[in-house]
């Protein structure tokens, strides 16, 4: 009997070739998943990684909804410095409006004792003062006239020659004076003095405006208070110019008429 | 729902014009008075939601202006900011008594001034 007929041999041989076939796909598998290994490892721990950072980015948004400060910690720094910035400019702002008002009410009128009274209430509640006294001066006259007044001894200021203490002395000179500033030479009843400032048209100094105690609930002159009294000194020395010649003309048309 | 309406009284008609400017940024009914008779008049005729008082005033002053708002009528009630230039303790104390709701002192401070309004108001 032949082996090659034997059919035992035949199916001996038969399941020799798929084992071995078998065996070589099971190497082959092998190597590919030996070579995928690594690729997947990589893979996990980037998936691994992914998940860490995941959770701290929850982490950080439950704490930002609990506590906003903590996630902006700049913010309240910013939000404080525009706070301050837009009270500086609010108070700028108000400032302007005393300046508006002032110029607007003295040049209202054409009338004199109105705009005299005009400057009495920009003294009195603009600035804070009710010990005032306002004094004209003519054309060459070296006098001052007291033309009104406010707590004050109207008699003892009626009329004050040029150059004669400190009011006498800012009329002359065309400077202003301020108590805090260093004290000038004062008159007898010039101890309580504030400011004085000359009513000026051009360089032509017509007047002066002297402002005694301030109310007891201001300690102190402000910067605002200085713009006004600048104003003062030009816009309400010509509105008084401009009243005295309007009531020229008046009576000049009067006498025409 | 109508704007808030406000009566700004004082017989100085600087003041006035800076409260106007100071308050005309809000949304408000500005009505001005010049002295206590025009303003109780004013008061019991409008109904303002808010009064600004002025004490010296010619023909009926501030606190005699209000003593006439706190009587029983339309304008018990209102409240009324004293402005003024008394800011002495003893004034203060009378203008309280007399049934101020709050008190500004002059040289008005704008920004004072605005966020009392607000207080009362609102804005």
């Amino acid at each position: 009997m032949q082996h090659e007929d034997n059919p035992i041999t035949e199916y001996v041989r038969r399941v020799n070739e798929e084992t071995r076939r078998f065996a070589y796909e099971l190497l082959t598998e092998n190597e590919r998943l030996r070579t995928r290994l690594p690729v997947l490892q990589r893979e996990r721990d980037d998936a691994r990684a992914e998940v860490t950072r995941l959770r701290q980015e929850v982490e950080r948004h439950r704490r930002e909804r609990s506590d906003p400060q903590e996630a902006l910690p700049g913010t309240g720094v910013e939000s404080s410095a525009f706070e301050s910035r837009y009270a500086e400019l609010e108070q700028q702002n108000f400032s302007l409006m005393n300046l508006y008002v002032a110029s607007y009410r003295l040049h209202g009128t054409l009338r004199q004792d109105e705009v005299i009274a005009t400057i009495r209430e920009i003294i009195t509640n603009l600035i804070g003062s009710e010990e005032l006294g306002i004094f004209m001066r003519s054309r060459n006259s070296s006098r001052l006239r007291l033309v009104a007044s406010m707590g004050i001894d109207a008699a003892a200021y009626d009329s004050v020659p040029l150059g004669s203490g400190i009011i006498g002395s800012v009329a002359r000179s065309g400077r202003p004076f301020v108590a805090e500033e260093g004290r000038g030479e004062a008159g007898d009843h010039e101890r309580t003095l504030t400011a004085c400032y000359p009513l000026k048209v051009g360089k032509t100094v017509t007047g002066a405006i002297a402002i005694f105690r301030l109310l007891e609930q201001k300690p102190a002159l402000e910067p605002i208070d200085r713009e006004l009294f600048t104003l003062l000194s030009t816009q309400a020395a010509m509105a008084l110019y401009c009243t005295e010649l309007h009531g020229r003309l008046e009576a000049s048309a009067g006498m025409t008429a | 729902m109508r704007p808030r309406r406000i009566l700004l009284v004082d017989d100085a008609e600087t003041i006035l014009l800076f409260e106007r400017m100071v308050l005309g940024r809000g949304c408000y009914e500005l009505l001005t008075a010049h002295d206590g008779v025009e303003a109780l008049d004013l008061a019991r005729r409008e109904k303002p939601d808010l009064i600004l008082l002025d004490v010296m005033m010619p023909r009926m002053d501030g606190l005699q202006t209000l003593q006439e708002l706190r009587k029983p009528g339309p304008t018990a009630s209102i409240p009324v900011i004293m402005v003024t230039t008394r800011g002495e303790e003893k004034s203060v104390s009378e203008a309280f008594t007399s049934g101020c709701t709050d008190y500004i002192v002059k040289p008005i401070n704008g920004v004072e001034l605005l966020a009392k309004v607000r207080n009362y108001v609102g804005r």
